[in-house]
């Protein structure tokens, strides 16, 4: 579903920011990847759908080349769904038009086609009551709930999260992550940048640990956490799950 | 002191206010479209968007208005060949004068917008000008509302302006007038209360929309 081939990215002043990563990420699997701030983890999940770009390798996603330049980027965004540490709702719409909007633009859905699975979407995710609010009425947990809507909206075939519970307070972490445990045992492909063990254990099919740009632990969920190699993994888990 | 001369000239004057409502107006409507336009392609990536879109706001920014207005006055009629007339001319002048003004107000209001929001925007699949059209601008908007407002009150002063070509806009009538009336004193105090009335119902308005825009941005 998403390969990544040796894919290296570096910013202006030479500093690399990826290091020759790959790794191969299978249909309806869960991949988490943690590691310090940093480290390149929101980077290369950028490159994943090609928001940042990246100098070196190859990323497909069903096939497709993200950094090919006869591949309409946008199309290919549009089967990628992403949400952000900062939720990024836009702050001038109600709910129910910040989930709308991209399937009405981008998938040409009427109004009324595009409400109505918005609605259903509002319903998985627990909070239709809040269709018509705007987003600075809602609470960190509930924006990043209409985030995770808004993204399904477009019938993604994959997910990528930035760090979605990082900017929560810790007692709204638990609802946006119940619906991301909801959404992996759905059988969606989602790779996860986090620090939550505790998902990570529960439904990840993969662990990674990157630090410095690199892959430094890339394991089964099992193996990363029964065994890990690298002594930096151990390190940074002890310092995480006190 | 003769109060009486601005009675007996009220109709005149109101008639030059009317005009200048409707420069003003057009100049403001005309200016903030382009100035939209011209702002967009300051904040392009592409060269070919960018660098005309920045010589034309530099250009216009670097003349004094009244020039602009003579310019239009005198070079458009021997570009298309037949005399404009003074008001259309005045209100082309206007529109392209303050579309730079008006872009880099748009500008500075696209930029406000934070990088997050349009990544967003395109991480759903959005193309450029969808991202800047339904999520960058409407905000960006709300964001310069204040800057906006100023500009247009700006643009009713600076109206006056187009007497220069013989424009009977308000205070070119007042002037008329006073060359009737010798009657200066009065006539141009009164100008002048009239230009701060209805300026400081410009600011007033202008600070009511932006304690909404506040009262919006919980």
């Amino acid at each position: 579903m998403i390969e990544i081939r040796h894919v290296s990215l570096w910013y202006g002043d030479g500093r690399k920011v990826v290091d020759d990563v790959s790794a191969q990420i299978g249909r309806g699997q869960t991949v988490v990847i943690c590691g310090p701030s940093g480290s390149g983890k929101s980077s290369l999940l950028r490159c994943i759908n090609g928001l940042e770009r990246f100098q070196e390798g190859e990323i497909l996603v069903d096939g497709i080349s993200v950094r090919d330049p006869g591949t309409d980027i946008h199309r290919l965004r549009a089967e990628i769904g992403m949400v952000f540490q900062h939720f990024e709702l836009y702050p001038h719409l109600t709910v129910l038009e910040n989930i709308t909007l991209a399937p009405r633009k981008v998938r040409k859905k009427s109004k009324g086609e595009a409400q109505d699975k918005a609605m259903e979407l509002l319903h998985r995710v627990g909070i239709p009551e809040k269709a018509l609010s705007y987003p600075g009425q809602l609470s960190g947990g509930q924006q990043q709930r209409v985030a995770i809507a808004r993204s399904l909206a477009m019938e993604p075939k994959a997910m990528l999260f930035d760090e979605p519970t990082s900017a929560l307070d810790p007692e709204m972490i638990k609802e946006v992550l119940d619906v991301m445990v909801d959404l992996a045992r759905s059988g969606m492909t989602m790779v996860v940048v986090s620090h939550e063990m505790g998902f990570a254990k529960e439904v990840a099919d993969e662990v990674i640990f990157m630090d410095g740009g690199r892959f430094l632990e890339h394991k089964r969920t099992a193996d990363f956490f029964a065994s890990p190699e690298n002594p930096r993994t151990t390190e940074f888990l002890s310092r995480i799950l006190v | 002191m003769d109060w009486g001369v601005i009675g007996r000239n009220l109709e005149f004057m109101a008639g030059g206010l009317l005009l200048t409502f409707q420069l003003a107006g057009l100049a403001v409507a005309g200016g903030l479209i382009a100035g939209i336009v011209l702002g967009l392609c300051r904040v392009s990536s592409l060269s070919w968007i960018y660098y005309p879109a920045s010589v034309y706001v530099h250009f216009f920014r670097s003349q004094p208005l009244i020039l602009v207005i003579f310019w239009f006055y005198f070079l458009v009629p021997i570009l298309v060949g037949k005399p404009l007339g003074a008001f259309l001319s005045t209100v082309i002048a206007f529109i392209c004068f303050e579309s730079a003004y008006f872009a880099e107000i748009v500008r500075g209001g696209l930029q406000s917008v934070s990088r997050g929001q349009v990544m967003a925007a395109y991480a759903c699949g959005l193309r450029t000008l969808q991202v800047q059209l339904h999520v960058v601008l409407p905000q960006a908007l709300r964001n310069m509302i204040p800057a906006l407002t100023t500009q247009a009150v700006v643009i009713f002063q600076d109206t006056s302006l187009a007497y220069v070509i013989g424009l009977r806009e308000f205070l070119r009538r007042v002037n008329l007038v006073d060359t009737r009336e010798m009657r200066s004193v009065e006539l141009f105090l009164f100008a002048g209360l009239v230009y701060l009335i209805l300026c400081s119902a410009g600011s007033q308005l202008a600070r009511r929309l932006e304690q909404r825009r506040v009262g919006l941005a919980v």
